[in-house]
């Protein structure tokens, strides 16, 4: 598959329709004259086929990256802060099951700059849930009652990060949000451009406690 | 001429020229800490996809048009996920962004610029594109009424959005022909609730998890498709492994099966046994653990009619007398008229009067009901003894009997100990199903009898698939049969309190709302749809039997809008395509499966011309006055819509006065006034209400500049004032900007945790002082509460008798699906989601991490029937029923992990087109297709 990466200008039966604006006026009289027959079905998506009938595809092979853990390269984080994929094989180390989660035993962060993997943030060891409880017809949030789950004083809130540094079970599915990539490609690529905000950005998590709290009142 | 597709890739992209910068810099060389995070702004969202409902937060930066999403984490404030996102939920950072974004409308022309069915598509502008809807709207309306005009609408859709759509069509068009894709996955959890309780949508909400014992899952995978709360399950199994358990009831194993205590894998459509079997144990086994306080205050048992067919067409209709379905595809659908019992189902059936090898002549599905003794019901569950379930449900070849009863029975047991909270969840499995309304209402059966439910940490308990089939398709009834908050088109009280509060004249409102989403598809098929219009959903990708609305829409007299964001299949069908604001690129609101109502604001411009469906909808109401549409319509059952011009004369409308000012640009709307120094709107962008620098040029051939009111906060408010003092009330628009949603009712500024409960929800409260029965709970839904009585096979008593406030448990027995796997076709064929992908994958596979994850839809199948077939990993097979074929390649060893005799084929892969092969079968009272169960043949392609 080809991967589209320069954008330019483009031809100029349609280009002219997209300047929009300055040609209000005259879109008008153009429009019948640039009006032409150009895209067929298989322009459009990723089918590649003109007849969804007649015309069969044949999806290609899927191909997961090969490295061993700890001899992969690393992708870079797709933007600030969001979850990495996985660059090593996983074959025989899924699925994770409640009694055998085998990615932990190399990514926690005793183990993982040994194992060459990539070490578990703070944010994995922090619960952000308030305890809930119901006594009688209240609803207990770390024992305090509050009228609503959601309040605009973010009365709430309550983040506590394990001082013995164990996971925190809600994140104990990896593959919720660490997948292993393939090496098909996609037939375009995204228009999508990170911006990180530290020099490591890309390849490690900078959200600690000093930023979970900061930007959350929106209602400002 | 045709243009190549990276030459169309050209084209589209150069009308955002911000999106062509810096796009060939590999993304390692961007790291640059020097860009600072003071330019971004941070504001809260609801996530674009699953029905959980989590909230996010999104950060933006750059300057009007250039100001683009950068980043994405989990919200630690929103209650539902507490800063933490799946994998699709961090990646709502890049699904606006994905190189074919559509830009402009295209439509199918001639050389000479007309239109041309058969043409190929050329770039045109919002004015012509409108031009030709209007031309095919008014040709349509004139051959064959109200009925002739259809739209495939979304729980996707905003619930703005929603009720914009519904305004016009209902209100305007007088048609009830909007059907929203919900109809395919929680429709038979709706109709369950309505029989059960009168009233949609869960009691339960979601602190359920942390307050329970015992969550069961069944036909779910909630690891994939509602990940966060399996992340909540997750947590609280972890948290305290002996006290809690997990048990999950599929068909197939999955990853939710990884953290079970143990799995029951059952042969497809027998969980309406494994039900009866749980009643049964406890009448015949455990009658101490019935609470017969709760039952006699609370409860009454019901019945209704077994021969109810299989939602199919029925013999007669044009299209079976045109011949456009073959003799193969006749052996499945002769089963709607009658069928023969089995072996299987013949002593299930007993107690209905049926025994194997009877005749079963079948009637179109009804809703209809009646009131039964406790004897008669007890007389229903008799067959289910654990031999007789055992046998019948067992999914695994090669997992014993015994082991199997011995599950069963530690399942009985958890339901039943004392003291023990129990959840049940379920999504698809129990709704995409030819009994899909009886297997919801099964599922309060046992949690009443137990009194477990609408408790905290205990009740049946229905997961929704999208993100807002409840705040949009359900709530605001954007269904063919529904009006706003629980109101129904059939009702006239429903019509007339619809059309006071839409100022619209007594009469309008067309009181035959039967067009559901596959009525939609068969009525194309027949020649009686002319227009349709795709919103937010991809109707051609996502309808089973895929290829007969194809072929409808490519080669019949019609004309097929569709608006989007991406090109999908539905786009490749239409006549005419729509580029649509994506979800950040407007105001909107989004309604989860706890009934959380949550709101976010604009966040960027959207791409090119694109702008959002409301606007489409608002845009499409200058082009029709109350001449136009308001005469009188004969339908096609001969029921007549009055003319109700005069009416609307003597409301002050004129005969020229447009749909636009009666429904949106009206006195009411206008008093919700743009206020660019206060919040909310205080430096967000309106592109509807203000319009915005890219000076889109409008349908009316110029520049845009925007409404000038809060047409968002409008249609809010006027959609919220249906529901409030009537058990669904919402807060005000701008609380919701303030915090993160809020569960409905929302009365005096506080939510409802626990509906019917006296404790947590004050209309219960209100009922149960007024009916004076001191239950703690009431049951107050209104729809009927009154019924006829008599026993299993039918009405005896006539006299309805009144049962306000209670629920209902139903007799049900289990019966087979229409197609079961035979010598020709041998395996069970179930669709559905992965974790990685949305749906159709229209937004999913444009993002790189997303795509790679899961780069296609594969062939999961059991390593000895891969085998059998000749078959290895990656081998490339058919898949083919008696309606047709797709290749796809094989996996045995991935994450579904089915018995030898299903295979499971996800949906989101335009390539791999899986709708072709499945089959329109729906639960004939809920109308909701059943994707989970057809017969297919697999061999080496």
């Amino acid at each position: 598959m080809k991967i589209l990466t320069k954008i330019t200008i483009g031809l100029a039966a349609s280009a002219l329709l997209l300047v929009g604006c300055n040609a209000a006026n005259t879109e008008a009289k153009a429009e019948k004259s640039v009006v032409k027959p150009t895209i067929t079905e298989a322009n459009l998506g990723y089918r590649g086929t003109n007849d969804l009938l007649k015309e069969d595809v044949i999806p290609p092979k899927v191909e997961y990256h090969s490295a061993a853990p700890g001899t992969s390269k690393k992708f870079p984080r797709a933007f600030q802060d969001a979850p990495p994929m996985i660059p090593h094989d996983t074959t025989g180390m899924l699925p994770i099951t409640k009694d055998n989660n085998q990615c932990v035993s190399c990514h926690m962060p005793d183990m993982a700059s040994s194992m060459g993997a990539t070490p578990i943030p703070i944010s994995h060891f922090t619960n952000f849930r308030p305890k809930t409880a119901v006594k009688g017809d209240k609803i207990l949030k770390n024992g305090k009652n509050l009228k609503n789950t959601s309040n605009e004083d973010m009365a709430d809130i309550s983040i506590k990060v394990d001082k013995d540094q164990k996971l925190y079970a809600g994140r104990f599915n990896c593959s919720q949000c660490h997948a292993p990539q393939a090496t098909n490609n996609l037939v375009d690529e995204s228009h999508f451009t990170p911006v990180y905000t530290s020099p490591d950005g890309a390849s490690k998590s900078s959200w600690d406690q000093s930023k979970w709290m900061q930007h959350i009142d929106t209602a400002k | 001429m045709s243009l190549s597709r990276r030459e169309f890739l050209k084209s589209s992209a150069a009308a955002s020229a911000a999106a062509a910068i810096g796009m060939s810099v590999p993304a390692e060389l961007e790291a640059n800490a020097s860009t600072a995070e003071s330019n971004w702004r941070w504001d809260k969202a609801a996530c674009r996809f699953c029905g959980t409902g989590c909230g996010i937060m999104l950060a933006t930066t750059g300057d009007g048009k250039d100001r683009k999403i950068v980043a994405v984490k989990g919200d630690p404030a929103a209650p539902v996920n507490r800063g933490l996102n799946c994998i699709k939920g961090y990646f709502n950072a890049k699904i606006m962004y994905g190189a074919d974004r559509l830009t402009q409308p295209l439509l199918r022309v001639n050389e000479k610029g007309e239109f041309d069915k058969k043409g190929k598509f050329a770039p045109i502008s919002w004015k012509r594109a409108y031009d030709e809807m209007e031309k095919h709207i008014r040709i349509a309306l004139k051959e064959k009424g109200p009925e002739g005009v259809a739209v495939f609408a979304s729980g996707q859709y905003t619930i703005m959005e929603g009720y914009a759509a519904q305004k016009m069509m209902k209100g305007g068009f007088r048609s009830n022909a909007i059907d929203p894709n919900a109809r395919h996955c929680m429709a038979s959890a709706v109709v369950g609730f309505y029989q059960t309780f009168g009233i949609d949508e869960p009691s339960g909400c979601y602190d359920d998890i942390e307050l329970t014992d015992t969550i069961v899952t069944w036909g779910s995978n909630m690891a994939e498709m509602h990940p966060i709360l399996w992340s909540r399950v997750t947590d609280r199994k972890l948290s305290d492994p002996d006290r809690v358990k997990v048990v999950n009831i599929q068909t197939y194993t999955h990853r939710t099966c990884d953290l079970g205590d143990f799995n029951i894998i059952f042969r497809p459509n027998t969980d309406l046994a494994l039900w009866n079997y749980l009643a049964r144990e406890i009448v015949y086994n455990h009658p101490e653990a019935i609470d017969w306080d709760f039952i006699k205050k609370n409860i009454i048992f019901a019945a209704g009619p077994v021969n109810i067919g299989y939602g199919f067409r029925r013999a007669g209709e044009k299209s079976f007398k045109d011949g456009k379905y073959t003799e193969l595809e006749m052996e499945t659908y002769k089963k709607e008229m009658s069928k023969v019992v089995s072996d299987l189902e013949g002593p299930a059936l007993e107690p209905y009067g049926y025994k194997a090898g009877d005749v079963m002549k079948n009637t179109p599905g009804t809703l209809k009901h009646w009131e039964i003794s406790f004897e008669e019901y007890k007389k229903s569950l008799a067959p289910y003894t654990l031999d007789y379930t055992a046998k019948l449900c067992k999914g695994d070849p090669e997992e014993s009997l015994d082991s199997f009863k011995k599950k069963l029975q530690d399942l009985a047991a958890l339901y039943i100990e004392k003291d023990r909270k129990v959840v049940s969840f379920w999504t698809m499995g129990m709704n995409q199903h030819t009994r899909g309304t009886w297997d919801n209402t099964l599922s309060y059966n046992v949690h009443f009898m137990l009194n477990k439910q609408a408790k905290p940490g205990s009740g049946a308990f229905s997961l929704t698939g999208q993100p807002s089939a409840c705040g949009t398709a359900r709530e605001v009834g954007t269904f063919c049969h529904r009006l706003p908050a629980d109101m129904m088109v059939k009702n006239p009280k429903h019509r007339a309190i619809t059309e006071k509060g839409w100022h619209i004249p007594a009469g309008t409102l067309n009181p035959v709302g039967n067009q559901h989403i596959m009525k939609i598809h068969r009525d194309i098929e027949d020649g009686v749809v002319k227009f349709a219009w795709v919103n937010v959903c991809n109707a051609y990708q996502d309808s089973a039997n895929a290829k007969h609305w194809v072929k409808a829409a490519r080669e019949m007299d019609n004309f097929i809008v569709t608006s989007d964001g991406y090109p999908g299949i539905s786009a490749m069908v239409s006549d005419l395509i729509l580029p649509s604001a994506m979800i950040y690129e407007k105001w909107g609101a989004y309604g989860n499966a706890e009934r959380r109502s949550q709101h976010w604001r604009q966040q960027v411009l959207p791409v090119g011309e694109a702008m959002s469906d409301t606007w489409q909808w608002v845009e499409l109401s200058k082009r029709f006055t109350v001449d136009d549409l308001w005469g009188a319509y004969t339908l096609r059952n001969g029921k007549k819509l009055p003319d109700v011009r005069q009416e609307a004369y003597k409301m002050g409308y004129k005969p020229d006065t447009t749909m636009f000012e009666i429904l949106y640009a009206n006195d009411r709307a206008k008093k919700y006034k743009i206020d660019l120094d206060s919040f909310p709107q205080k430096g967000y962008d309106n592109s509807e209400c203000i319009g915005d620098e890219r000076n889109v040029v409008g349908t009316d051939g110029k520049v845009f500049k925007g409404y000038g009111f809060m047409i968002h906060q409008y249609l809010w408010e006027e959609y919220a004032s249906f529901g409030r003092g009537h058990g669904h009330d919402l807060a005000d628009f701008v609380t919701y900007h303030k915090v993160r949603g809020l569960k409905w009712p929302v009365v005096n500024g506080k939510e409802t945790a626990w509906r019917f409960n006296v404790k947590f929800d004050p209309y219960a409260a209100k009922h149960a002082k007024e009916n004076g029965r001191g239950s703690e709970f009431a049951f107050y839904g209104p729809l009927a509460k009154a019924l006829p009585s008599g026993n299993l096979t039918g009405v005896q008593d006539k006299k309805k008798k009144p049962l306000t406030d209670k629920a209902k448990i139903f007799a049900r027995p289990y019966m087979d699906p229409p197609e079961m796997p035979d010598e020709n076709y041998d395996l069970w064929l179930c669709t559905g989601r992965v974790l990685e992908h949305w749906h159709s994958g229209t937004m999913t596979m444009r993002v790189p991490e997303l795509y790679r994850a899961v780069p296609e839809a594969l062939v999961y199948m059991n390593p000895k029937a891969a085998e059998e077939r000749g078959l290895k990993d990656n081998d490339l097979c058919w898949v083919e029923s008696r309606r047709g074929r797709v290749r796809a390649r094989v996996e045995t060893r991935g994450r579904n992990r089915p018995p030898k005799p299903l295979v499971f084929v996800p949906w989101f892969d335009e390539r791999v087109f899986i709708n072709k092969v499945t089959l329109d079968q729906t639960c004939p009272m809920s109308k909701q297709t059943d994707f989970k169960k057809c017969a297919v043949k697999i061999y080496k392609a």
